[in-house]
């Protein structure tokens, strides 16, 4: 491993400061981001950055400090400040945390993937974010269209002072077009694919499932018919969500109220608190007994698929909800370790010289029975909603409105024309308890979220909430507009 | 690494660089963060970092790369992937034109000495302070106490060679008490400011003056926002005041420049100088940022511009750029909105019935041109009867068009500088005559 010097020089040297246990992180990153807005070029550039962090457990209290450096004044410098700031730390706090790992890996991870970007020509990359974003223009009130794709390579070195020794490298690749029509007073936005994109672990092959130049046409043609469509009705009634949008659904209602810092009020200043209570599990009705989630980040073409967090634990699939019953968390060690538990191993830091937190990684609704066009069936009057386009949820993670870009009416069981600013509301527990039908594994789909924003600093992570579409009964909606 | 280092080291970048015309931005930075929660620090960080970002054009056409080495060798390869990757990219119709030099003045107390040398030792007192008053209040306390220096350098073969360091700190307390909470803030750009005991307190009686909160029926109300509330929405105005979606019509300023299209007191401008957020005298083109009036007594005034939509436009380049080319095109990131005369007491006084909102949480855009809003009250919502603050009601779910609350207003006389980690802007407390709820919490 190419850090093994300087990780042992590193954690000898918070040691001898008086760290009990320390953790270094070695990264390297290289992101491309290439955006094409009509017809210009608008970004195209790539970023490279290097460094580490180090975390260090003295009297009590955790230090990071990160360095972009790496020769030994560097070093030692580094794990000296990440000593003194954890004793800083301890000298204010009334209380003291900490866990030290029993388990030390040693292993290698890299994200399967079928083609290296590395290995396609830039001049294709572009090509095809040109030939996408043209094909937007399909309809002349199409103001603005955008096309852009993001690469991203993580080389990663993890040590610890117990002995882990894990390199990880990781790819993450994904894409999108979106089209803007503005006319009368009025503008609506379509996105593909799902509302921001195809983001999946892997390589250029994600790029081409995205097939951007097929729907380009399309997309642009439904943003320019929003303009003319009718407005969403308000009212209570039934909602079919499509799949990205039950993507959306997951990530706000369920992935964030289930992260255990959360619930135990680390990011209550910002991020906000949960309604749960670690003391609920396994009594906790969150949903209808059709909804199971689970943490999966082990799972192909998840976006946060890892072979270990960045604290060093291995990854695993844990359930959260069974049957609609509270059942787990997303955890770190020091957090679970709270509850009696272990670490579901969702402690992610964006980059070398971010503090790992707990993330939402990959977080799955698991498939229901029935195929995608029999959820229409005993709708009497509904809206079928797909790709969001506004989401607000309040701090404990209960109360809830999110808007999408598109709907269609449903009329006795049939899809029907098209509406406009569709929105809808509810209550958390409530709207999970409504959900009667989800559609079967034929339509299940792993949505990636590329901007995550969580912890001060802020960090930004990337998941996956993967789901199938899904019918929830008496449904507040047109929220916003008309109620 | 202070301004004269980055100043070699973009010397250093474009020397190396056979493009027709080449752009250095040198960043360096050292953030520090003390993170707590129920009276004990749970994240502490300090980072630093230096990074180097290249902008070359060859032929018309333009590449970017960006790296955080500053060995030799790693400037001669960013520099070359700039030069390679403009080569990939379509020629502009017109080809981009580097920042010149400029005189430029870093605002008045911009750089606080003893921000940039603060200690953990420094933020760890500001926390002990607000936990003893979470613990003389018999509440439980979250928040942050944080101290930066940041210096930026851009330099242009066309002879730009702006720089501009800074210092900033902050701390930002929320207080749980039993079935309520309350929130207080401060920023500025020198640490000694950060009275830990004085935010901890006005957090904490936030929080017990709310407790037991009742509901109250959602719908139009009237209301007082306090800056950290206020400054959640102004936020969202900021995209409309680009010349990008003016242009493009996604604006609610889309052809109604010189038109009344708020409350003759709402006066927003974009300021740099502002003294309680002095920031860069130049935007990240090197172009020296114009002190704006975006919207002056309700009337709609101008967009702000960078170089290509300057050019696009005809118009004056206004120094608003964010680093070139860029798909947002570009954006005021120094909002002031104007105090008017009331005192915050007389906003209450004069309020028959209404409700005081301290903070508000994961406020989005339901519709873009209307500036319709979603978002919630937390940390501190009280009602108001006959001029007094009587009790704390639980959160309320808002949507309302942003432009039409401003269309009917009252702002109190003193501006604080608010918005934390997100954003930074400077903004009174106001007070909307129609504010609508949709719905409510059960906290």
């Amino acid at each position: 491993m190419e850090f093994s010097d300087a990780a042992e020089r590193a954690l000898d040297a918070a040691l001898a400061q008086g760290a009990v246990y320390a953790d270094v992180r070695f990264e390297r990153t290289r992101t491309e981001r290439i955006e094409v807005r009509n017809g210009d070029v608008a970004d195209l550039r790539d970023a490279r950055s290097e460094g580490f962090g180090l975390r260090a457990l003295a009297d009590g209290a955790w230090g990071f400090a990160a360095c972009a450096r790496f020769d030994d004044a560097s070093l030692d410098a580094t794990a000296a400040r990440a000593v003194a700031t954890a004793r800083a730390g301890a000298m204010a706090s009334r209380r003291r945390i900490g866990t030290i790992p029993l388990e030390a890996f040693v292993d290698r991870y890299v994200t399967p993937l079928e083609r290296d970007p590395a290995g396609v020509p830039l001049g294709e990359r572009v090509a095809l974010l040109l030939d996408a974003e043209r094909a937007l223009h399909s309809a002349p009130t199409v103001a603005v269209g955008r096309a852009w794709l993001d690469l991203w390579r993580t080389d990663k070195e993890f040590y610890s002072s117990i002995g882990s020794r894990i390199a990880q490298t990781i790819y993450q690749s994904g894409g999108a077009i979106s089209a803007l029509a503005v006319g009368d007073g009025d503008a609506q936005v379509r996105n593909w694919p799902g509302d921001r994109g195809l983001y999946f672990g892997g390589g250029w092959e994600v790029l081409e499932l995205a097939e951007l130049r097929e729907n380009a046409a399309r997309i642009g043609e439904e943003a320019h018919q929003l303009l003319s469509a009718p407005q969403c009705p308000s009212g209570t009634l039934d909602v079919i969500l499509g799949s990205s949008q039950m993507s959306l659904q997951i990530h706000e209602s369920c992935g964030h109220a289930a992260e255990l810092d959360r619930v135990m009020g680390w990011e209550a200043n910002f991020s906000g608190t949960s309604f749960l209570d670690p003391a609920e599990r396994g009594r906790l009705r969150y949903g209808s007994p059709i909804v199971t989630i689970e943490i999966d980040n082990t799972m192909p073409r998840g976006f946060a698929t890892v072979g270990y967090d960045d604290e060093g634990t291995k990854s695993v699939r844990s359930d959260v909800i069974r049957n609609g019953i509270l059942v787990g968390f997303e955890s770190s060690r020091d957090t679970a370790q709270q509850i009696g538990a272990a670490s579901t191993a969702c402690m992610r830091a964006e980059s070398w010289d971010a503090v790992p937190i707990i993330r939402m990684c990959n977080l799955n609704l698991l498939p229901g029975d029935v195929p995608f066009e029999h959820l229409f069936d005993d709708v009497r009057e509904g809206v079928y909603m797909e790709a969001n386009r506004s989401w607000s949820i309040d701090d404990r993670r209960l109360n809830f409105q999110f808007g999408t870009q598109i709907g269609w009416e449903i009329k006795h069981g049939k899809r029907g024309r098209m509406l406009k600013n569709p929105t809808y509301g509810g209550v958390t527990p409530v709207f999970w308890n409504s959900c009667d039908a989800i559609a079967d594994a034929a339509s299940w789909f792993e949505w990636g979220t590329p901007n995550c924003g969580k912890g001060e600093p802020m960090q930004t992570g990337r998941t996956t909430q993967a789901a199938a579409p899904a019918r929830f009964r008496n449904v507040s909606v047109g929220v916003g507009y008309g109620r | 690494m202070d301004a004269e280092a980055r100043r070699a080291l973009a010397a250093r970048a474009l020397e190396r660089s056979r493009a027709d015309a080449t752009e250095a931005i040198v960043t360096s930075d050292h953030r520090a963060l003390s993170r707590f929660t129920h009276e004990f620090i749970h994240q502490n960080v300090d980072v630093a970092n230096v990074a180097l970002r290249i902008r070359a054009i060859v032929g018309g056409r333009t590449g970017v790369a960006s790296t955080n080495a500053t060995d030799d060798a790693a400037i001669d390869a960013v520099v070359q992937r700039a030069i390679e990757i403009a080569a990939f990219a379509p020629p502009a119709a017109e080809p981009p034109a580097l920042a010149a030099y400029a005189d430029v003045r870093a605002p008045a107390a911009a750089y606080v000495d003893s921000t940039a040398e603060a200690t953990p030792e420094d933020r760890a007192r500001v926390a002990a302070a607000i936990f003893d008053q979470a613990e003389a209040n018999g509440c439980w306390c979250s928040g942050y106490v944080t101290t930066a220096v940041a210096g930026v350098t851009i330099a242009t073969t066309a002879g730009a060679g702006a720089s501009f360091d800074g210092t900033e700190c902050g701390a930002n307390v929320k207080m749980t008490a039993g079935n309520s909470t309350g929130f207080a803030e401060r920023y500025a750009t020198d640490a000694h400011v950060l009275d830990g005991a004085a935010l901890g307190l006005r957090a904490a009686q936030k929080a017990r003056a709310s407790a037991d909160p009742v509901a109250v029926d959602p719908g139009e109300w009237t209301v007082i926002l306090e800056p950290a509330a206020f400054g959640e929405l102004v936020m969202f105005l900021a995209g409309h005041f680009s010349a990008q979606s003016y242009d493009e019509g996604s604006s609610f300023l889309s052809g109604r420049l010189g038109e009344t299209v708020m409350d003759a007191g709402v006066t927003i401008r974009d300021d740099y100088a502002h003294e309680l957020h002095p920031d860069a005298p130049f935007d990240w083109e090197g172009t020296p940022k114009q002190r704006v009036a975006l919207i002056e007594r309700g009337v709609a005034r101008t967009v702000v511009t960078d170089s290509a939509w300057a050019r696009k436009l005809d118009r004056a380049n206004t120094g608003h750029g964010l680093p070139a080319p860029n798909a947002n095109g570009p954006y005021p990131l120094d909002l002031v909105v104007e105090p008017g005369t009331a005192t915050f007491d007389e906003l209450i006084a004069s309020t028959e019935r209404g409700l005081l909102v301290t903070r508000l949480w994961y406020v989005r855009i339901v519709d873009q041109r209307q500036t319709i809003l979603t978002g919630m009250t937390r940390d501190g919502t009280f009602l108001i009867e006959n001029g007094k603050l009587t009790r704390g009601v639980r959160n309320l779910r808002f949507n309302q068009s942003l432009v039409d609350a401003l269309g009917s207003c009252t702002f109190a006389n003193v501006q604080q500088r608010t918005g934390g980690y997100s954003y930074a802007l400077v903004a009174p407390a106001v007070k909307f005559d129609r504010f609508t709820f949709a719905s409510s919490t059960d906290y």
